[in-house]
């Protein structure tokens, strides 16, 4: 289970951007979370994702209550996380060719051995053909780019896959494929999914349930002992 | 297609632009398009990114970087947008005969000014307006336009919500009361309400019928809502060019690929279109969207001219022909 | 409509006479500093003339075919003199412009990694140096070894440390708050390997612009302590040196002694600043946008 309680976060503690939520995704299930831009779900996505460290509430990982965030997280932890961002231009390292962005996760934690298949297996599955791997990221188009960030976030077969607006810069044909290959990866290692976005045409048909960011916190306030399920 | 008796307010004709790139590669970005935008109406651009749509928007603002090269006509009224000089676009373009409705409204506004004070800066560089309540009123009329609030005039562009800074830049683009709208991805990274009322809100102001607006969006949604017609870019080609309603009702697109592109939205198969689109640096000769069509023939080996409107050559056809 | 144009269509360019300035302005620039280098590395093996001979019967003559720079009021070539002048300026200034830039992007990554109050400790001192006059300081450090080509170099490198790790420490900051650190530090990658592959090769090219710039400016530092007389001995001809050395002739009407060894110092920096200005426009990220795709 990824389990979120009474999260408050935020970048000024007397003015959080995520008041009081509480949301519980179920191994092998697909959370939507939907909500208008501006409103704090992508910072919830990065207090989830280990990334920012909330001013108040629980986070449980499988049912160990995590303590530490960023860098100070136990590896162990990060790594069981599989992240995709909105902007794939800012989430990806300019100098790095496509291979070794996709590569990248493996090195930092020492599974050097595992490239050569990996990367290969991986690229293939979101759709990147050869030629695009030896290229930089400003050399191929947004959608490229972002196939290439998922294969990242996939290439340490995470238990938990968070994906943050991943297809709100893309087209409609992009967007399916990307979705497709995160269904792919779910349907073979059965990974839990929350897919924060504003696109409810979208969340709907991707996930199994949806949840309204309003809801959420309203939830929270008044039926505080109420299970989300 | 709407016949509209009038010229048309912009018409490009083979208009093409290539990037020169390092070591003497050329990059296609658009080959060979050919459209009109009347006043009243809007024509809708869509096509994934990296097709060569956001290019061909620089062309006509003259907004190419260095190393690109155009030909090829745009008209816009009496003046080929290709050949006017920077002198001629800054002067008498740009604000004045199109107005650029931008892809993020917050980097396109001046972050320490108030809205106020940008607007009034554009009402005394493109309108005549010189007295100081003049370009005050002026300025007012430009948001009242755009459905900006005027008491919000007096916050900088930080203190506005998303949809309220599309309306701020919305108006500036108005201002100088210029004959065609151009709208670049106006609702990326918008939710689906402030899309819609977003695009229901450029609607408004081609309406009224004196304005012409031209719309670049890989948001189907968007153009489905907004657009009288529909052009389909595909590695830089318009490979289909057709009625809004035709085609995102019925009977539907003809080429593939717009097939394709409709039925990867989630509220349809939600299949994307198989394959990736061809690099633009180094096209195949005949269709290049053989490699990913499910249509493909030998014929496609030849590309194929643009017939009706449909550059392809095993186009669907409608199943009742409407003679 | 018609599809297919057989003939090649008639290409418009963008921005060419720009381009064509600039490409001018980096070929003059790169030509001097070509030049600059061969002069000091090349002039004095190949050149077999003593800059110290002496020649009081030739002393303080304007430029001529003869001495195009004139001589000294010793009777010294001043062309001669500059040359080896420039060498010891040059050498100075690369010296301390790579020493303070090496202290300078160590002290600026480790503050915007670390952060907390590493960062506040070493800001602090930062601006504690900072907030002393450079010349001050500089004087302050030379005074404390004998006369030399090092004490200089270490005196103008450890005065001038500080703007590169303010700037380091900034581009620093504004990276790590970038997705790709969020998904570095989700795939696992430990604060070491954060710093080392994705901030430092980042911020490199800064980094690099900034030493460039900082080898006239270090230059201009070392001529400044020589003239003062703290700098370099006397017998190590320097740029400063010469100028100082021909104070007096100034006030006597004769300018060659000192407007000679001012141009040495002038061209280089400028020619540095034309390249750098080039440079900086390269790793500008905006340039990206050139294919706008």
């Amino acid at each position: 289970m990824l389990e979120l309680h009474d999260i408050t976060a935020g970048y000024d503690s007397r003015t959080p951007v995520v008041r009081n939520v509480t949301l519980t995704v179920a191994p092998g299930e697909a959370v939507g979370l939907l909500g208008p831009s501006g409103c704090g779900k992508s910072t919830l996505a990065r207090v989830t994702a280990l990334l920012h460290r909330p001013d108040s509430g629980t986070l449980l990982l499988d049912g160990e209550p995590v303590r530490r965030w960023r860098h100070r997280a136990p590896r162990a932890h990060r790594t069981v996380l599989g992240v995709v961002f909105q902007q794939p231009r800012l989430a990806a390292d300019p100098r790095l060719r496509l291979t070794d962005l996709i590569a990248e996760p493996l090195r930092a934690t020492g599974r050097r051995d595992e490239i050569p298949h990996s990367v290969g297996e991986l690229a293939a599955a979101v759709g990147l053909t050869p030629d695009l791997l030896d290229r930089r990221p400003h050399e191929v188009s947004d959608g490229q780019l972002q196939r290439a960030c998922l294969a990242r976030a996939l290439v340490l077969r995470p238990r938990w896959l968070i994906c943050d607006e991943m297809t709100a810069m893309l087209d409609a044909s992009t967007t399916a494929a990307l979705v497709a290959a995160v269904e792919n990866y779910r349907a073979a290692s059965g990974a839990g999914l929350l897919a924060v976005g504003h696109d409810q045409l979208l969340l709907d048909r991707w996930c199994d349930r949806t949840l309204h960011w309003d809801d959420l916190a309203v939830g929270a306030k008044t039926k505080p002992d109420q299970p989300t399920r | 297609m709407t016949l509209t008796q009038e010229r048309p307010v912009l018409s490009v004709r083979g208009l093409s632009v290539r990037f020169l790139m390092p070591g003497g590669r050329r990059i296609a970005a658009v080959t060979d398009a050919h459209f009109d935008v009347a006043a009243g109406e809007c024509l809708a651009l869509i096509g994934e990114s990296g097709c060569g749509k956001s290019v061909l928007a620089s062309a006509l603002l003259g907004l190419l970087p260095a190393n690109a090269q155009a030909a090829g006509e745009a008209r816009l009224g009496e003046l080929n947008l290709l050949a006017a000089d920077e002198r001629t676009l800054a002067r008498t373009v740009r604000g004045r005969m199109v107005g650029l409705v931008p892809q993020s409204p917050a980097a396109h506004l001046t972050p320490v000014r108030t809205i106020r004070s940008q607007l009034e800066e554009t009402v005394g560089a493109l309108t005549d307006a010189r007295e100081r309540t003049a370009v005050r009123a002026a300025a007012e009329a430009a948001a009242e336009r755009a459905a900006f609030p005027t008491d919000h005039l007096g916050l900088h562009p930080h203190e506005l919500s998303g949809g309220l800074a599309q309306r701020a830049a919305t108006a500036l683009a108005l201002v100088g009361d210029a004959p065609l709208l151009l709208a670049d991805e106006p609702t990326t990274g918008l939710d689906r309400d402030l899309v819609d009322h977003t695009v229901d809100e450029l609607r408004r102001h081609v309406d009224d019928g004196r304005r012409a607006l031209l719309v670049i969006t890989h948001d189907l949604a968007a153009a489905e809502r907004i657009a009288d017609r529909v052009a389909v870019m595909y590695a830089g080609r318009i490979i289909e060019l057709t009625d809004a309603k035709r085609f995102f009702g019925t009977p539907g697109p003809r080429h593939p690929y717009s097939r394709g592109l409709l039925q990867a939205l989630p509220d349809r198969a939600f299949t994307p279109v198989p394959g990736m689109p061809p690099e633009l640096g180094d096209l195949p000769d005949g269709c290049a969207f053989a490699p990913r069509c499910d249509r493909v023939t030998d014929a496609c080996a030849v590309r194929p001219p643009t017939i009706d409107g449909v550059a392809c050559h095993q186009p669907h056809v409608p199943e009742r022909l409407r003679a | 409509m018609t599809c297919d144009s057989a003939a090649e269509p008639a290409w418009r360019s963008y921005g060419t006479s720009r381009r064509a300035t600039r490409a001018v302005r980096v070929r003059v620039s790169a030509a001097l500093v070509a030049a600059t280098v061969l002069a000091v590395l090349l002039v004095p093996p190949l050149v077999q003339l003593d800059q110290q001979a002496v020649d009081l019967s030739a002393k303080l003559l304007p430029p001529s075919w003869a001495h195009p720079f004139g001589t000294d009021d010793l009777g010294r070539d001043l062309l001669l003199r500059c040359v080896y002048g420039l060498r010891v300026s040059l050498l100075v200034g690369v010296v301390a412009a790579l020493a303070a830039t090496v202290l300078g992007t160590a002290v600026g990554v480790s503050a915007g990694v670390l952060g907390g109050w590493v960062d506040r400790g070493v800001m602090r001192v930062v601006d504690t140096v900072s907030s002393v006059p450079h010349l001050l300081l500089g004087i302050f450090i030379v005074a404390m070894f004998r006369p030399g080509v090092w004490p200089v170099a270490v005196s103008v490198a450890l005065t001038h440390w500080l703007s590169t790790a303010r700037i380091v420490r900034a581009e620093v900051l504004s990276l790590r708050s970038r997705p790709y650190i969020d998904a570095a530090v989700s795939g696992g990658a430990s604060r070491w390997r954060v710093a080392v592959r994705h901030l430092l090769p980042a911020v490199l090219p800064q980094a690099a612009l900034a030493a460039v710039l900082m080898v006239p400016h270090a230059m201009w530092h070392e001529s400044a302590l020589s003239f003062l007389g703290l700098g370099l001995p006397t017998h190590l001809a320097s740029l400063g040196n010469l100028i100082q050395g021909a104070r007096g002739s100034l006030l006597a009407g004769q300018w060659w002694p000192t407007l000679f060894p001012g141009l040495f110092i002038i061209v280089p920096t400028l020619a540095i600043a034309g390249l750098a200005g080039a440079w900086r426009e390269r790793i500008n990220p905006r340039r990206r946008s050139e294919l706008m795709l």
